[in-house]
């Protein structure tokens, strides 16, 4: 079980992918996640590039306060992502709700509904700001990495996932 | 600069003559109506927009007026003039009749007063409900100046107003 | 594609609920998010509404710099529509370029307002910040190096005959149908009709420099592409006009706390089209009714027309050329017709996927989703 977790540690870290799902924002953070894909800041020559499929990311990275109607949508998105997986919640308004936060289709941050791994405020938040987020994440704090690597259940039959 | 405006309300308190008074031109390209009961608003709808050529819908904005739900039509016509006539039915009977085969611009306006305000528009056509989410609960009417979203749980979508609130009601 | 119901909503976050019960000054920074990309256009508009309710006459600098951002902002929503475009086409070389070409534009509106998006230039009675030498050159020399590169694209897009034959014909609307359901914006003009809100209402520098509308009148997305790099260059004109003969003045002007009872109705011409604000008060510093039209949302109602018999290849591309701000972009539910109409969600489309692998001999149901 060591070497399997030490070879999933050595292979999470570098090229993630991400996948981003907008949970009921202003589109601001958005397009500035969209940026960072752009020739200025080109998330890609670092590996990362994004996906369409929450199946095939290890990232989740999503906006806005969640509404009603998107929090459904965001736990299944999130359930369909295979471990490890990470979530980034991008903007003040996924962090906590933001200038929304009361609205009676607002249910608030994305913490009210899945786990977040790393919280980046800002209205809106820079791609500078993205681009280091992942970094930290997944070079910075050990404990981020190894808490989602823990999650793993590598024991018993697999469960169809 | 305001003879099209005033010619507009001119022709139409000439044609209609329970508008008198009711209707003027506020300023440049806005002609504002007071409130109209459902009938007299109906009675003029078709001439407006066959006669006047208003055919443009833009929005119906949806007001709380107490014991009344007001609507206002935002038309207008080729010279870009707004037309903005208010109809104004009770809260407890809000019947109105649907324009949205004169005006399809204005359906989705119309099904968002049906879920804002709970306006009951007649003739309007099957189809998604907009813009709350699904399993938002029967007879809240977020719009309403009565509905309060501190008293509404967002998790088990229940609408709890405190006890005195609802012997005021 | 034989027909489309949209399914809207998934954004929908109540704020106007909310503005009722938040002080006009709270109600200008939710307004300002109503949407990211055209952020500055919505706080225009209910400023002036506000400054209408009030009988406040705004300063002519500050209305100049208004129009400064507002053209900037059209440049960069433009650039970033033309770029989704090409991707959804599947040109992404062009996406890339514009996108790199829009962080230029970006630059100048975080040197203005301290911030890539929502920049907060505007308040009641005008606006916080100023122009000075530096930034009127900055603004002068990004502007010359952007008007190379749109001639580029407009000569792209007049001469490519794979952007043409991918375009022309797709999505179309045609001039009594725009009229009809309401369209606004680049998907209006593009079926003819000249209305564009900073020539029938104009304010500030609109007034003394009079716009040239573009039109076109294929009624297509070929049309609206065009319709969209000829703005930008207007926009680009405007600025240098702006720039070179800014006013003097104040730029605020004294609002009063508590707004006089009124109703206004404010239209602005944002990137996406006619945008409108109806702003109701009563005498108080907090608002009876707040009503914001955005132009995406009386462009939708055309969608189903534009979708009608064209290829389901085209759909993306159909869907993109109303640009669609995402805050109200969402599924649209497909009816299939072969001897009856179904109308599916996804809920019953996963269920017919089990019923036919069942058929097959494979039991997917247990399948976590």
């Amino acid at each position: 079980m060591d070497f399997i977790q030490k070879a999933i540690q050595w292979g999470t870290g570098k090229s993630p992918w991400i996948i981003h799902f907008n949970a009921g924002a202003c589109n601001g953070c958005d397009i500035e996640t969209i940026d960072a894909l752009t020739p200025r800041y080109d998330l890609e020559r670092i590996g990362i590039t994004k996906q369409g499929s929450p199946r095939h990311a290890d990232v989740l990275v999503c906006t806005g306060a969640v509404t009603l109607q998107t929090k459904e949508r965001l736990i299944q998105i999130y359930d369909q992502m295979s471990e490890p997986k990470f979530v980034i919640a991008i903007g003040t308004c996924a962090c906590t709700g933001g200038v929304f936060d009361g609205c009676y289709s607002v249910i608030g941050g994305m913490d009210s509904v899945i786990p977040v791994d790393m919280y980046l405020p800002g209205c809106s938040v820079r791609p500078e700001t993205i681009l280091n987020a992942i970094d930290k994440l997944l070079h910075g704090s050990a404990d981020v990495k190894n808490a989602a690597i823990n999650k793993i259940d590598l024991g018993g039959a697999h469960d169809g996932e | 600069m305001m003879e099209s405006e005033e010619k507009i309300v001119q022709i139409l308190c000439e044609r209609f003559p329970f508008l008198q008074g009711r209707i003027a031109a506020r300023k440049a390209k806005r002609i504002f109506s007071d409130a109209l009961s459902k009938d007299e608003f109906m009675q003029i709808v078709a001439f407006i927009h066959d006669e006047l050529n208003f055919r443009r819908g833009h929005l119906v904005v949806g007001t709380d007026e107490g014991d009344n739900l007001g609507l206002l039509y935002v038309l207008s016509n080729p010279e870009f003039i707004l037309l903005n006539l208010r109809e104004s039915v009770p809260k407890a009977n809000p019947v109105v009749t649907t324009l949205s085969d004169l005006y399809p611009s204005l359906m989705m306006h119309e099904r968002e007063l049906v879920s804002l305000f709970g306006v009951i528009v007649e003739g309007l056509p099957k189809g998604i409900s907009y813009p709350l989410p699904d399993g938002w609960p029967e007879g809240n009417y977020p719009m309403r100046k009565e509905w309060n979203p501190d008293y509404f749980n967002r998790n088990t979508l229940a609408y709890d107003p405190p006890q005195e609130k609802e012997e005021q009601k | 594609m034989i027909n489309a119901i949209i399914g809207i909503g998934y954004n929908h976050r109540g704020l106007e609920k909310a503005c009722e019960s938040r002080n006009y000054i709270q109600d200008l920074y939710i307004i300002e998010r109503v949407c990211g990309i055209c952020s500055h256009i919505h706080s225009t508009a209910f400023c002036m509404s506000i400054e209408t309710l009030t009988g406040v006459t705004v300063s002519k600098r500050a209305e100049y710099i208004r129009v400064v951002v507002a053209e900037l902002e059209r440049l960069h929503s433009h650039l970033l529509w033309l770029g989704i475009a090409f991707h959804e086409i599947g040109f992404d070389t062009m996406f890339m370029y514009t996108w790199r070409n829009r962080e230029k534009v970006l630059n100048l509106l975080a040197t203005i307002g301290g911030n890539r998006v929502n920049y907060g230039v505007n308040t009641f009675g005008g606006v916080r910040r100023d122009f000075d030498e530096t930034i009127n050159a900055e603004i002068l020399s990004t502007v010359d190096l952007l008007e190379e590169e749109i001639k580029s694209y407009l000569h792209l897009a007049l001469t490519e005959s794979t952007l043409a034959v991918r375009l022309v014909g797709v999505g179309k609307l045609s001039h009594e149908d725009a009229i009809k359901f309401g369209a606004v914006g680049p998907v209006a003009r593009a079926a003819g009709i000249a209305e564009d809100m900073r020539v029938i209402e104009p304010f500030g520098a609109y007034k003394d420099f009079p716009l040239h509308v573009a039109t076109d009148q294929g009624a297509d997305v070929y049309g609206k592409t065009v319709v969209r790099i000829l703005e930008m260059q207007e926009s680009l004109r405007m600025i240098r006009l702006c720039i070179k003969n800014l006013p003097d003045g104040p730029l605020t002007v004294r609002v009063p706390r508590r707004v006089p009872a009124g109703e206004v109705l404010t239209r602005v011409e944002a990137p996406r089209g006619e945008n409108i604000h109806y702003v109701r008060s009563n005498g108080t510093d907090m608002p009876d009714r707040v009503r914001v039209r955005a132009p995406s949302q009386a462009n939708w109602h055309g969608m189903q027309h534009m979708l009608q018999g064209g290829n389901l290849a085209d759909v993306p591309i159909t869907i993109a050329a109303i640009d669609p701000c995402y805050s109200c972009t969402d599924r649209a539910i497909i009816i299939h017709s072969e001897n009856e109409t179904k109308l599916t969600d996804w809920r019953k489309l996963r269920q017919y996927s089990i019923d036919w692998y069942k058929k097959q001999g494979v039991d997917c149901s247990t399948l976590k989703l």
